[in-house]
């Protein structure tokens, strides 16, 4: 599967008198693995919805791949670009987990989608025939994300993925994204979740107040305490363990970290 | 001291279930603690909160066996998807976060003097004359919080309330609760992030299935930090919890890396 890129350019947006986006240009390559971060309210869900034709710009252009988005529904827009809302539960709507995931595809045309192996992927196997409000909210989000993932689009749209999601659950979709990744799959994240950010992004897109304030390659970020810190963030966990520990080679991925410190003698007795 | 909820050996099904959400759990919840329940997804914090603040069964029906006490005069709920408890009739977030304490009957004066007080308190006093249904969702989340707090609970239940919020906002929201337990109130707390819970609260239960598995401490309990699951991976030794500094007393001074 091949990625396509998306771009906007000059884009504006107003939710009534507040302006949410005040001059926007964005490209992402094909294939790329991209976060937006920035404070809420910052413009960033806005950003992303133009992308599948949910809103559209009072100013500006958005493309995906080489299609116009002005000319296009949503319904279209859904054939190349995978949308994951931050609110599972506004796209979920059947009445078995499995049916609400075969949904898509059916969409597209597909007569018996043969999502068993998603489902699998994403730890919902003993769950398919359950109704999805059956199920905890954050495991409703995984079944979300699965729909859209079997409509195998070549740019994927995620919106706070990991948020409220538990440790087990949030290594599920880390690992579902690094094989998408891998297929070349371009996929432009919302989130807060620096963790996520570390093992899932190439490069990072600040917004602030309606505009891009900054455009970095994730690892060099994540170990710019300074830069993180004038956005009000913290290095995560890898980082701050490889920074203590004076780790080699920059690692921020957590298998990158646990590498680095096999290393490491322990001391068996602590000494006060 | 008396709790203000009291739960003895308390089990909850949601209707229709096969399997109890909730397990012969015993907890109680005094004036100024601020507990957080953590676990997997499915483990019962969420379920917790309701059962504990008397919204399950009474409002989400299902069956509960077991003692429960409730002496709270108020509990205040913040569900973990925020824009269900929109009321939908308010025009503004000022009116939205006024809503809870007008019910209450009291006079407008303190009304509008309690909604105040709870978007100072969340800092979204410059989100008061803004429409809720145009609001991201971090904003939502904080407008959710201080509608539930200008109630005045005695029990006030969050679950993962800075699901949605940045870090500046979620540190902001955490570091609050600690000053809202010391005004009397108890804080009940459903969430994942165990890094900001273990810095707040006072106790921390840990559950799984629907039952409660540790109980005490934050720093005892909450073990399973981003540092500590590093440490073991990585073939670090034992005491847990770990965290950074611990981790930096284990690294035998001869090492190389």
């Amino acid at each position: 599967m091949n990625g396509v890129g998306a771009r906007v350019e000059g884009v504006r947006y107003s939710y009534g008198a507040g302006e949410a986006l005040r001059g926007v240009d964005l490209a992402v390559g094909a294939g790329e693995q991209v976060v937006l971060l920035g404070p809420n309210g910052a413009g960033k869900t806005t950003l992303t919805r133009l992308l599948v034709a949910l809103r559209r710009p009072s100013a500006g252009r958005v493309t995906v791949g080489d299609w116009d988005v002005a000319g296009r529904r949503p319904d279209e827009m859904a054939r190349r670009v995978g949308y994951a809302f931050q609110h599972a539960d506004q796209q979920l709507f059947a009445r078995s987990i499995e049916e609400d995931v075969a949904f898509g595809p059916r969409c597209l045309g597909r007569r018996r989608p043969a999502v068993g192996a998603l489902l699998e992927e994403l730890g919902l196997g003993a769950r398919a025939r359950l109704h999805p409000y059956d199920v905890p909210a954050p495991t409703r989000k995984l079944v979300a994300l699965a729909g859209v993932l079997a409509m195998e689009p070549p740019l994927l749209v995620l919106d706070e993925p990991t948020a409220g999601l538990d440790h087990e659950q949030r290594d599920v979709v880390l690992a579902a994204l690094r094989r998408r990744a891998a297929a070349g799959v371009t996929v432009l994240s919302v989130s807060h979740d620096l963790a996520f950010v570390a093992e899932a992004a190439d490069r990072v897109v600040v917004m602030r107040e309606g505009r891009i304030v900054a455009d970095r390659r994730a690892r060099e970020l994540l170990y710019d305490r300074e830069a993180l810190a004038e956005l009000g963030l913290r290095p995560p966990a890898t980082v701050e363990v490889s920074v203590g520990l004076g780790l080699q080679g920059r690692p921020v991925r957590a298998h990158e970290v646990v590498a680095a410190m096999r290393g490491i003698r322990w001391r068996e007795e602590l000494s006060e | 001291m008396t709790a203000l909820v009291a739960l003895n050996r308390v089990s909850f099904s949601y209707p229709g279930a096969e399997r109890p959400a909730l397990e012969a759990v015993s907890l109680e919840v005094l004036p100024g603690e601020v507990i957080a329940a953590t676990g997997a997804a499915g483990a019962g914090t969420s379920t917790l909160l309701l059962v504990a603040t008397g919204f399950a069964p009474r409002i989400v029906g299902g069956t509960l066996t077991g003692v429960r006490t409730i002496a709270a005069a108020r509990c205040g709920v913040v569900f973990a998807r925020p824009w269900t408890q929109l009321t939908g009739l308010c025009p503004t977030v000022r009116d939205e976060v006024a809503f809870g304490p007008a019910s209450r009957g009291l006079a407008r004066a303190d009304v509008l003097a309690a909604a105040e007080r709870a978007l100072e308190r969340l800092g979204i006093a410059h989100l008061a004359a803004r429409d809720p249904a145009q609001l991201s969702g971090g904003e939502l989340q904080r407008v959710v919080v201080a509608a539930a707090l200008a109630l005045e609970p005695e029990v006030l239940a969050l679950d993962d309330p800075a699901a949605e919020l940045d870090p500046e906002a979620a540190d902001a929201l955490y570091d609050a609760l600690p000053g809202l337990a010391a005004a009397g109130a108890a804080v009940l707390l459903a969430t994942p992030d165990l890094g900001r819970a273990a810095r707040v609260a006072t106790r921390a239960v840990a559950m799984a299935d629907g039952r409660i598995v540790a109980e005490g401490a934050p720093e005892k309990v909450l073990t399973g930090t981003e540092v500590a699951r590093l440490a073991r991976a990585a073939g670090c030794p034992p005491p847990w919890p770990m965290d950074l500094a611990a981790l930096r007393r284990r690294v035998a001074p001869d090492t190389a890396r």
